[in-house]
């Protein structure tokens, strides 16, 4: 044994190295010398937590990825996607990763999160802390503002707890009041479409007194939740597709084209029918959901 | 610099009116300082003029344009409901008393401008909230708490006197939560517990104003008053998570059924009196505040930080956070003591 000793003098150092940086670390978030930013994004803590995200996109939903290059690399951006996924909001959270993972220069991409997210207990602290922010337009245009790429789902819970029959349907955008705040803050627009997260948790129905007993706008009914308890939280193993397509200026307009209302319906339909498009593509595209 | 003149401090006895008169005393632009409140300053404040009267009372309408002066600070309005003093009792100075003082101010020939220390409790905490309020937000969201309520209506009442009296430059002035070292306040002696109470599963992000920036904006905005509403705040924001482990103390979580009831009986058990239901919220959603106006407009940068508030807030208290300094800064810290 004193053979390989010899060969790697330095392997009691490195190991003595490693378990003093996370001696360093784990004292580090003890004593709070760590940075979060104004909004509560803690970078150290999304580090933390992305290997899971990894896994779940690597291994359990074997993300593709296609044109990832039309995110920005510098600058304000508006990532708009279509919104599924019933329970967990994990769509959002593969867009960052493969922003992460296969962008040249990745990015941490901010959400709107919406806001009831922030009145449940541990889920309000976890949003925050993986860089969502409240879904309203003050935070998306300081955020915009501030040169930050933020992804908004404007279907909202219309998208998020939609039944699985109506599965890839893209629902009305809102109001379209991220249009208007993307013509204020003149950012561009990248509309993203997701395929694969509407499998995750197919949407059998809902549970009215669920709902009401726990405050959550709705409770799903999946196959498995809450049949099986936590264990029906366990996302499907489906096979996930994530398009980001051409980018959109809005620069042209000036910023006082945001009080022009039939301009702001005009393009978030625009946005919708892009991202809807690229949907039914995106499905032929996968073609079997779960093999 | 223009000319300040005479200015007139109601609650000149607080903290923060006798910092003010402190402040305002080494400035040559002040010609002269009168304090009015219901005790004498407990402390020496060298030539300030001081007139016994209570805002409460109509009689101030009698004193207050005796006095002649050209600007008005009001910094009676207390700014914390807590044990003891609740929001009820916190009516009769905070809104009433405004009420009185500003039909004081319409009698005051050629008063120039009524600067008035508000709270940003008027925003309230809430889960959707955005995270930094601007001042045009004020009223977007319901006023859920009875202090709010209070502060709503007062900030009312003043908006008014400011439409009817436009040769008055009229600022409210909305206040974070202050902190520093031998200051008092609810959320103070909320932190000073041996063991903090916390509500499980949140983890509000605020806003600590350091003492000196308290101050100091307070002044900027005497000598230099702008019309409307103006945040006082600092850059960022800080996590009460991270506050409370920078400050070296253990906190235990509480299912937030019992939080409200806890923090009542725990602060009235230990005599540091509790943060009634404004501190409830704010402890579990947290409150942003936008400060460029205060910067671009008034012209006051602030010292500190969120976070530059917090670190010398722990670092001059006493107690367990001495032994868990750690070595390695994990951030920046952008903003130093002056």
């Amino acid at each position: 044994m004193s053979d390989s000793h010899d060969s790697r003098p330095g392997l009691e150092l490195e190991w003595a190295a490693t378990v003093q940086q996370t001696m360093d670390r784990m004292m580090r978030r003890v004593t709070g010398e760590y940075h979060e930013d104004e909004y509560g994004f803690d970078e150290e803590f999304a580090e933390a937590v992305f290997p899971i995200w990894e896994f779940l996109y690597r291994r359990w939903w074997r993300v593709q990825v296609e044109g990832v290059a039309n995110v920005p690399a510098h600058g304000r951006a508006l990532l708009v996607a279509n919104h599924s996924g019933a329970i967990f909001p994990f769509d959002a959270v593969m867009i960052g990763t493969a922003i992460q993972k296969e962008h040249p220069l990745p990015r941490w991409a901010r959400a709107l999160v919406l806001n009831w997210a922030f009145d449940l207990p541990f889920v309000s602290y976890f949003m925050r802390r993986i860089g969502g922010v409240a879904a309203n337009p003050a935070n998306l245009g300081r955020l915009l503002g501030q040169d930050e790429p933020v992804m908004v789902f404007p279907e909202g819970a219309k998208g998020f707890g939609k039944p699985f029959a109506e599965r890839y349907r893209v629902q009305r955008f809102g109001r379209g009041g991220f249009v208007e705040v993307a013509l204020e803050t003149g950012s561009p627009i990248v509309p993203v479409a997701v395929v694969g997260a509407e499998e995750i948790y197919p949407k059998l129905g809902e549970s009215g007194l669920l709902a009401k007993v726990s405050g959550a706008p709705y409770v799903p009914l999946t196959p498995t939740f809450p049949l099986l308890g936590p264990l029906g939280l366990l996302p499907l193993p489906s096979r996930w597709r994530i398009e980001f397509l051409e980018p959109i200026d809005l620069s042209g307009y000036g910023p006082g084209a945001s009080e022009d209302r039939s301009l702001v319906f005009d393009i978030s339909e625009q946005v919708r029918e892009t991202v809807q498009e690229a949907l039914f593509r995106g499905l032929v595209k996968r073609g079997a959901a779960f093999l | 610099m223009a000319q300040t003149g005479r200015v007139a401090i109601v609650g000149v006895s607080t903290h923060w009116g006798s910092e003010l008169a402190r402040t305002l005393s080494r400035d040559p632009g002040v010609t002269g300082i009168v304090g009015i409140d219901t005790a004498p300053p407990g402390s020496d404040l060298g030539d300030v003029e001081f007139v016994e009267a209570d805002i409460r009372n109509p009689v101030i309408s009698k004193v207050l344009p005796a006095l002649e002066p050209d600007v008005v600070v009001h910094c009676g309005i207390i700014l914390y409901p807590e044990e003891g003093r609740p929001s009820r009792a916190l009516h009769d100075i905070n809104v009433i008393g405004t009420l009185q003082l500003l039909a004081a101010c319409e009698k005051v020939e050629g008063l120039r401008a009524l600067v008035v220390r508000g709270a940003a409790a008027i925003y309230g905490s809430a889960p959707g909230a955005p995270a930094f309020y601007t001042e045009d937000m004020a009223r977007r969201f319901p006023l859920v708490t009875r202090f709010q309520r209070d502060v709503g209506e007062l900030e009312g009442y003043f908006e008014n006197f400011a439409r009817r009296h436009p040769e008055i430059v009229c600022t409210m002035l909305r206040f974070q939560t202050e902190v520093g070292a031998g200051l008092d306040n609810p959320f103070i002696r909320y932190l000073s517990l041996p063991v903090v109470p916390t509500q499980l599963g949140f983890d509000p992000r605020l806003q600590l104003l350091h003492a000196v920036d308290a101050n100091g904006a307070l002044a900027a905005a005497t000598s230099n008053p702008v019309r409307g509403a103006v945040n006082v705040a600092p850059d960022g924001a800080i996590s009460l998570s991270r506050l409370l482990k920078l400050c070296g103390k253990f906190s235990v979580s509480m299912p937030p059924v019992f939080a409200g009831a806890m923090t009542r009986r725990v602060g009235s058990l230990l005599g540091t009196g509790a943060m009634q239901e404004d501190g409830r919220l704010l402890l579990r959603y947290g409150r942003g505040c936008d400060n460029r106006r205060m910067r671009e407009e008034i012209g006051y940068e602030p010292a500190f930080d969120s976070e530059g508030a917090a670190r010398d807030f722990a670092a001059k208290q006493h107690g367990m956070s001495a032994l868990f300094r750690s070595p390695h800064p994990g951030s920046p810290v952008r903003t130093l003591p002056r």
